[in-house]
């Protein structure tokens, strides 16, 4: 991810008002990530595993905390568990970033079989969580649906997720 | 020892503004009969009770958060052990209900090899301990609540005979969680939409 949306991405979840970003670091959005390590708005929290991540930012969310997850979608599948818990039982309002793996445009180089089996199960596999997503691929609309995602994630107080991809991510 | 002389022992030892988040296994109904009262989450499913409880400690940093933990769900997703530690919260107790044993359905890993107190000491929290009476549970206890953390106790408990009942309007699933937000909105130190 290059600075310009990183940037584009730290600001509007400051004007948001989330200053919690959990994350277990992963290689398209380590600059970002890197960055709200570095800025003193976040409190930046690294988990050791996409489960406890995801029931952490559901404890701080039901808490009044707004929380941003940053993810692959190797994550949300590592996380399915924890994620079918805290939304569909619980209502968690969690912001979930995630990069797309495997969306066409994906050159980093990861064996065609992992992408297309990402490619192939991403988005089925929000659609069976109930969790509402969209795809985020075009800097000129990205700080708006960022907002957008950001109400629907408090108003739906549900888990919402923003796959990153196009020339947002690479 | 029993889960349940513990968890009586524990209740009054807590105030009114301390979360308490607990496992699906019978620290639920049991949570719930000795303080059914207060900001309790009850009856998180395998894994999820300690990192959910590590959140709140993000959300409520002056308050204490208790774990009410089983081995079992642990066992499910021990890298929380790594999480906790390395977040550090000065503020959560976290209490593991070692009752060596799946429900009625045989013996956990803790009957055999495994020690979840020594795990918590090499993930990285430092104040971790097992504890076998009564009087050393009240005494850790006593002591985790009162001083800076993260804790880390593990109980070792005699399985529960047979299942507790609890009204499940207030330990399980949403109406448990409009409970739970209902008191977290009351919560003084509250900071989100009210």
């Amino acid at each position: 991810m290059d600075q310009q949306s990183v940037q584009v991405i730290i600001e509007t979840l400051k004007e948001e008002g989330v200053d919690l970003a959990v994350t277990l670091p992963e290689e398209p959005t380590f600059s970002l990530t890197e960055a709200m390590r570095e800025d003193p708005f976040f409190q930046a929290v690294t988990v050791a595993g996409e489960g406890n991540g995801l029931a952490f930012c559901a404890g701080a969310a039901l808490g009044g905390r707004r929380v941003v997850f940053v993810t692959g979608v190797a994550g949300l599948l590592v996380g399915t568990w924890a994620l079918s818990q805290m939304g569909m039982v619980y209502g968690a309002p969690i912001l979930i970033l995630a990069s797309y793996r495997g969306d066409f445009g994906d050159h980093s180089g990861i064996p065609g079989s992992q992408l297309l089996m990402f490619k192939q199960v991403a988005e089925p596999l929000l659609g069976a969580l109930r969790v509402p997503y969209r795809v985020v691929n075009q800097k000129a609309t990205m700080k708006r649906m960022i907002q957008e995602g950001s109400f629907a994630c408090q108003d739906y107080s549900h888990p919402v997720a923003l796959l990153l991809s196009g020339e947002v991510l690479w | 020892m029993k889960r349940y002389d513990c968890l009586k022992l524990l209740a009054p030892m807590v105030d009114e503004h301390t979360f308490a988040v607990t496992s699906l296994s019978t620290n639920a109904p049991f949570w719930f009969n000795v303080r059914p009262e207060g900001p309790n989450f009850f009856a998180l499913n395998m894994g999820l009770c300690l990192p959910f409880a590590l959140g709140l400690t993000a959300a409520f940093p002056k308050r204490k958060v208790i774990s009410i933990d089983s081995d079992g769900s642990l066992m499910n997703d021990a890298s929380s052990l790594i999480t906790v530690a390395d977040v550090n919260p000065p503020n959560l107790v976290a209490f593991v209900f070692d009752n060596s044993s799946y429900a009625f359905m045989g013996s956990t890993f803790t009957a055999r090899r495994t020690d979840l107190a020594k795990m918590a000491q090499g993930a990285g929290i430092a104040k971790s301990g097992t504890v076998k009476t009564l009087e050393e549970f009240s005494a850790a206890a006593k002591e985790a609540i009162e001083s800076i953390g993260p804790h880390f106790i593990v109980a070792k408990v005699e399985p529960d005979a047979g299942r507790v009942s609890a009204d499940r309007s207030r330990t399980s699933g949403r109406p448990m969680r409009e409970w739970f937000m209902d008191a977290v909105r009351r919560h003084p130190d509250y900071q989100g939409r009210r």
